[in-house]
């Protein structure tokens, strides 16, 4: 099974750390501008968050896994709620790479697979080199190819 | 390119005049000063205001075009930004009709083309006669037709299936219409009374104008009731002893449910007034609504999942309520209602037609393991230890009555509650279909063909994991997905989830090959 690339944590705790600075400095307005609110308490709040989300990046990059079967991309994900994801080729409607800004700046990229479902509809692998990105893309258009377009639905 | 009916245009235009004419007097009124508009003009503003907006309606009325040539749909329209779209015909999933009162009067329907993963219909028609909708029905469903004999429908009979497409095609006018179901006023009452849908009615009672004014009412009616002056505030309530608040709380209480059932059953009974199901080839077509008239298709070739409901009531008359659904979308005010195939009608007869429409054997479904239900049991005190808690500091802070423990007789009821959670919950691995089984209150039962299944995701959560229990969920092209969409087996024992994922994804691709090598077969 293959795994994330390994500067993907450091991505997601830099995706933590900006949500909790964003959060801090709301708290910081409010108490600026209406009601005074203790800020020890929430610069402590933002380092635990801060660090419950290097435990939680860790975590998550150690489960995350995925594999192309002969079937189906099999993955496995999620540090509270162990899921894993079969999705069979011959449902895949298309694939794409993207790059979000944050994404560019670790230099990595994220694959997106469309399916016709309601509750998996697209399902996505972040994390990942690009170059490896875009070779996954093709492989998954190649295998979901393979298939005829009337049996996606 | 065929235009709508001129009845129509005729509505749209008085409709727009209307609103134009108004919108001119009062905002032409209210900004008269503004613009320096001298007095004598503005009489006039009315009558220009609805030429302008009656012209536009007009003249959207004369650029709104369609037609159905080969196998597409192409409409155009719009005066200023012009659009263009062009739909196949085989991507078209049901076609729906919707009569309001006044376009009933004038024999014309609304018609609504829906197509797979779109959230949005993909094209109106406002408003065509009803030559034109059996016309429209009729080319889509021919269409519909040749696709059976590529795409199989069902796996039994798949010979003659594709033969009576041929004739469809061929004789249009042979079309066999059977009814399969039909509501009469008793049982469409008995319906009304047995599916109640409690909050909603009442809360939009309460967004009207009008209805925050009875709520006052009612409320003050009940304070004089339990003896108190009928000045109407909060502070009031401190003044009441125990006694007083909870004969005012369950009196209110008693009111807001029978006001919500009546309701209930009012709006339901509008809705399905004189409802009925006929098969046409290839096609389920219903017909429902006392005011304004709905009907849709539900093509058989594309239906992606059946399910069977029933609620607490109707499982003790022995009834049940069959519910098709397509992956057309079903967004918009008729969410639950999208799909229903038989509101209600006597468990067996929902069955056989759940058979005609998806051939499956008699279920027999496997239950959790036992030990689930601990799971359910410990999650149900949780929550009836919040609701104490609550009641406590409810208690403590405003009613002083001391009689918060008795919230603590709830944890009596968590047994059998965890015990009818557990029963009432299952999957089966049939031959072609994958059942799967929910709920109490209102029992779910899903029947999803294999070659009907997209992703299947298993689940675990932290307490699952404790007691090796998982969820397996197959997720399907059916967009009803507030009511469901995707089939799943809750509290599956952890390996029987594993082989149970994998023996879906097997028999997906085994039921996918079969059906290719039998559409081969018949085109050679």
């Amino acid at each position: 099974m293959e795994s994330l690339h390994p500067r993907v944590r450091l991505l997601w705790v830099g995706r933590t750390a900006i949500g909790a600075t964003v959060l801090l400095g709301l708290v910081a307005a409010v108490d600026r501008l209406l009601i005074s609110l203790p800020l020890e308490v929430a610069i402590s709040g933002w380092a635990v968050l801060v660090a419950v989300g290097i435990v939680h990046s860790i975590l998550a990059h150690r489960i995350w896994r995925f594999k192309l079967e002969d079937d189906a991309l099999f993955l496995v994900r999620g540090v509270l709620t162990r899921t894993d994801t079969s999705v069979p080729y011959v449902r895949v409607q298309h694939v794409d790479t993207t790059r979000g800004p944050v994404e560019r700046a670790a230099g990595l990229a994220s694959v997106v697979v469309y399916t016709a479902g309601s509750r998996g509809a697209d399902i996505t692998i972040p994390g990942l080199a690009p170059e490896r990105a875009t070779e996954l893309r093709e492989r998954l258009r190649d295998l979901a190819g393979e298939s005829e377009a009337t049996d996606a639905v | 390119m065929r235009r709508l009916h001129p009845r129509s245009a005729v509505v749209q235009v008085a409709r727009a005049s209307l609103q134009g004419a108004f919108l001119g007097f009062f905002v032409g009124t209210a900004l008269a000063g503004m613009l320096g508009i001298p007095r004598v003009a503005i009489p006039l503003l009315a009558p220009l205001g609805a030429v302008i907006t009656g012209g536009l309606a007009l003249a959207r009325y004369y650029r709104f075009q369609y037609e159905i040539a080969g196998d597409t749909l192409a409409v155009q329209s719009g005066v200023f930004a012009r659009q263009s779209r062009e739909i196949p015909l085989g991507r078209i999933q049901n076609v729906d009709t919707k009569q309001g009162v006044l376009n009933r009067l004038l024999g014309l329907s609304v018609v609504a083309f829906e197509t797979a993963g779109g959230s949005t219909t993909e094209a109106t028609l406002d408003a065509v006669d009803q030559s034109e909708v059996e016309r429209l029905r009729r080319l889509v469903h021919r269409h519909g037709g040749d696709d059976a004999d590529r795409a199989v429908p069902e796996t039994d009979g798949d010979e003659a299936t594709a033969q009576s497409a041929h004739e469809d095609a061929s004789e249009p006018t042979a079309d066999s219409v059977e009814e399969l179901f039909h509501f009469d006023f008793s049982d469409l009452l008995t319906y009304a009374l047995v599916s109640v849908r409690p909050a909603a009615p009442v809360l939009l009672l309460a967004g009207l104008p009008l209805g925050i004014d009875i709520i006052e009412t009612v409320l003050r009616t009940n304070f004089e009731l339990i003896g108190a002056e009928a000045s109407f505030s909060p502070a009031v309530l401190t003044q009441f002893s125990p006694p007083q608040l909870v004969a005012f709380a369950v009196l209110t209480l008693v009111q807001f449910v029978a006001a919500a059932l009546v309701l209930s059953i009012v709006l339901t009974v509008v809705e399905y007034y004189d409802f009925s199901l006929v098969r046409d080839g290839d096609d389920l077509r219903y017909q429902r609504g006392f005011l304004r008239r709905y009907s849709g298709t539900i093509p058989l070739s594309k239906v992606q999942t059946v399910s069977v409901r029933e609620n607490v009531l109707m499982r003790q008359f022995g009834l049940a309520t069959l519910v098709v659904e397509t992956a057309g979308y079903s967004g918009g005010s008729q969410q639950s209602t999208q799909g229903v195939a038989i509101p209600m009608a006597p468990r067996e007869s929902v069955y056989e037609l759940a058979h005609d429409i998806e051939p499956f054997e008699t279920i027999e479904f496997e239950r959790p393991p036992t030990r689930a239900r601990r799971r359910y049991a410990a999650r149900f005190s949780i929550l009836v230890g919040v609701v104490t808690a609550i009641g406590y500091a409810v208690d403590t802070l405003f009613l002083a009555s001391g009689y918060w423990w008795v919230l603590g007789g709830l944890f009596a009821l968590v047994p059998p509650a965890a015990h009818l959670r557990w029963r009432h919950r299952g999957f089966a691995l049939d031959d072609d279909v994958l059942a799967t089984q929910t709920g109490f209150w209102r029992q779910t039962t899903r029947i999803v063909p294999y070659y009907r299944i997209q992703t299947v995701f298993v689940g675990r959560s932290p307490f699952q994991r404790r007691r090796s229990l998982a969820t397996v969920t197959a997720d399907t092209a059916s967009s009803n997905s507030l009511l469901g969409g995707s089939a799943t087996a809750y509290d599956v024992d952890e390996g029987t989830a594993t082989d149970l994922r994998d023996e879906l994804r097997k028999r997906l691709y085994t039921d996918l090959l079969a059906r290719r090598a039998d559409r081969d077969s018949v085109t050679e």
